[in-house]
């Protein structure tokens, strides 16, 4: 039987979002916390069908640091999708570009991304990754078991729980809860910064025109960014604790908040 | 010079610090006041090799360097000093020695289950009337068919009641001078091996300090770490490593304190602003900062001289004393941006201000400091 292939795609996100353009450095820059879980399920399928994680990022050099610390954490291998061309990219050309990694990777069992970035909150990206490489895709996974000889997945829906079977190869969004992460050992991290670090992908590597990256392949025009200021109130519910806390409760339900 | 982290110096960083976050800072002010050591917590810390940061991977260790070591040291007391300290006392000067004056046999016996925190290690040179002169320790070691027969009473001993591995500095000779001190290695289980009660102390509560007694104890020969007569030498090289840790754990107690003592002056008002907004808080701060950054300046140049393999003794010594009086002096300023609350156990700062305080003690009082550095300046 072949090899399993597992590819993670990650992303370093900047630690905190400055008002204008954030430059990344490697003091700013972490592995985005909603790919962690993805990576955590990744070698959790290793551990059950052995085979290899990868993992992949576009981003600038301050990435490379957050992918060395996937090496520690457990990938086999990294590659960094790196190019002056590839700035400014909107989630389609991201997906144009993590979909030719991907396509150079292969074969591939299975792609995982995180439900989204902590610094752009799109959720956009693992589908329109999925879309370029016309493979199905499971969004928000809450548990992946294997069962007889197939990957079976479940994610919460309006209230339905849905299953899935799928055949590989497929794209997942993976939610927190669907693997546990784990603390990142001392001597992984020496060993990883020692090691050899990620593989550096440019555009030329990818096979791709600077047309199809970057700003030049992004459909999406930023017009403008706005702090809104938030409205907060306070109001005080008065009672012995079964009262305020039935009170709570109503209000809660009243504004839709719990249903 | 540079003295810049790299990469790895920063993921190092964030790393350990968002373990400390997680895991020490919500039961630290608990473990100080109930004094207890907290073991889920340590055998956590085990597994991920805080046990063995500077030892050779290959006798299970992390590997790491000087600057990793000072980084982790900062981090861990920033949440917890008495967390720091274990560490810090296990890593330098227990395990230290062991690498640098043992024997191979020696080392694969005793390194590798404490890089592993399988085992936790101590170091036993002050007695009741041996501190800062360690010359006067009265602990002996006297030759009994294959081995030596110790008796000892070791005082203030970090880790002393959960320690397995412990340097023992006694005397070999009987001219009672320097050249009959010498380091044997006790093991707890060794019959006439016993703890004494915690040291019942004014910080650094969560580590358990406490005394070593050894009576009549038998240790075989191959316990002798060097050679007889060595103990001072070890103990000094020993204790020029250990002082890059305790430079590190002082700053990250001061950069704590300065991180409390920001939140709090942005937050509490009185006469109509915020105290960051009062310029008698402003100038505290800004002298906080000032020496919070050069004391992390000197403790890191003593780390990067030490991977180097160039001389650090007098940086380090520097980088102690300099790292202990600011984390006095912050944690002080601290209480004060604080008042009342600040010497309440409701905010975090009057513990600081405690572990701070014996900064300036161990592993040479600030005194003994001075005198090291005199000679290392004046030659
Ligand atoms: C929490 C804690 C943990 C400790 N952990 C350890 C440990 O793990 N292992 C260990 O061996 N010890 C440990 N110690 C002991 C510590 O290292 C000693 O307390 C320290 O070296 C000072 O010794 P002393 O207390 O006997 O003070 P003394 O030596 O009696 O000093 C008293 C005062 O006199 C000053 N003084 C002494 N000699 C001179 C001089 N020649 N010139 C000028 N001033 C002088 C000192 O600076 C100090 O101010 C620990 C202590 C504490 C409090």
């Amino acid at each position: 039987m072949k090899e399993r292939h597992w590819i993670v795609c990650v992303k370093a996100v900047v630690l905190d979002a400055a008002a204008g353009p954030a430059r990344r450095t490697a003091a700013n820059s972490i592995l985005n916390p909603f790919d962690a879980p993805a990576l955590a399920l990744a070698f959790d399928l290793r551990r059950i069908l052995g085979g290899t994680v990868t993992t992949v990022s576009m981003g600038p050099p301050a990435a490379g640091p957050v992918l060395r610390e996937t090496l520690a954490l457990g990938a086999d291998r990294a590659v960094l999708l790196c190019d002056p061309a590839m700035a400014g990219a909107d989630t389609v050309a991201t997906a144009a570009v993590l979909a030719a990694a991907v396509g150079q990777l292969s074969p591939v069992d299975l792609i995982l991304f995180g439900t989204r970035s902590a610094d752009s909150d799109t959720g956009q990206v693992g589908a329109q990754t999925a879309t370029a490489l016309r493979l199905p895709l499971v969004a928000d996974v809450q548990t992946l078991v294997w069962h007889d000889g197939r990957c079976r997945v479940t994610r919460d829906c309006d209230g339905f729980l849905e299953t899935y079977d799928l055949d590989f190869p497929a794209a997942l969004t993976v939610r927190p809860e669907a693997a546990a992460t784990g603390d990142l050992a001392l001597g992984r991290l020496e060993a990883a910064f020692a090691g050899q670090g990620p593989h550096v992908w440019d555009l030329n590597r990818l096979g791709l025109s600077p047309g199809a990256a970057g700003q030049a392949g992004s459909p999406t025009v930023v017009r403008q960014l706005t702090p809104v200021g938030q409205r907060k109130t306070c109001r005080f519910i008065e009672g012995d604790d079964a009262a305020k806390a039935d009170e709570l409760v109503r209000r809660l339900v009243d504004g839709g908040l719990i249903g | 010079m540079k003295i810049e982290l790299t990469d790895k110096h920063i993921v190092l960083r964030r790393t350990v610090r968002s373990f400390a976050d997680r895991e020490i800072r919500p039961i630290a002010a608990a473990i100080d006041q109930e004094a207890r050591f907290p073991w889920e917590v340590v055998e956590k810390m085990a597994r991920l090799g805080y046990f063995g940061i500077q030892t050779p991977r290959e006798l299970d260790g992390a590997g790491m360097d000087s600057l990793s070591y000072a980084l982790i040291v900062e981090e861990l007391s920033r949440a917890s000093a008495g967390i720091g300290l274990c560490i810090a006392v296990h890593n330098s000067v227990a395990l230290y020695p062991l690498l640098t004056f043992g024997s191979e046999a020696q080392k694969r016996r005793w390194v590798p289950p404490l890089a592993r925190g399988e085992r936790i290690g101590a170091f036993c040179l002050t007695e009741p009337n041996a501190g800062s002169d360690a010359a006067g320790i009265e602990a002996t070691a006297v030759a009994d068919g294959d081995g030596y027969r110790v008796n000892a009473n070791k005082v203030f001993v970090t880790n002393g009641a959960v320690a397995d591995v412990c340097l023992l500095f006694v005397r070999t000779g009987t001219t009672g001078g320097k050249e009959d001190i010498s380091v044997v290695v006790a093991e707890r289980e060794t019959p006439g091996f016993a703890v004494g009660d915690l040291e019942d102390l004014c910080g650094m509560r969560a580590n358990p300090v406490s005394s070593i007694r050894l009576c009549d104890c038998r240790v075989p020969a191959f316990n002798l770490l060097g050679r007889p007569g060595m103990g001072l030498q070890i103990g000094l090289a020993a204790l020029d490593t250990g002082r890059v840790g305790i430079a590190a754990q002082a700053l990250g107690i001061a950069q704590a304190a300065l991180d409390e003592s920001l939140r709090y002056a942005r937050q509490r008002r009185q006469f109509g602003q915020p105290l960051a907004r009062h310029q008698a808080i402003q100038m505290m701060i800004a002298d906080m900062a000032t020496r919070v950054d050069a004391a992390r300046l000197m403790v890191y140049r003593a780390a990067a001289l030490k991977d180097d393999g160039r001389p650090f003794g007098t940086q380090a010594a520097m980088a102690k004393l300099f790292a202990s009086e600011t984390a006095t002096a912050v944690t002080d300023l601290a209480v004060q941006i604080h008042g009342g609350y600040g010497y309440s156990k409701a905010y975090p700062v009057e513990r600081y201000y405690r572990d701070a305080r014996v900064t300036r003690i161990y592993e040479g009082t600030s005194e003994v400091h001075r005198m090291v550095i005199a000679r290392g300046v004046l030659g």
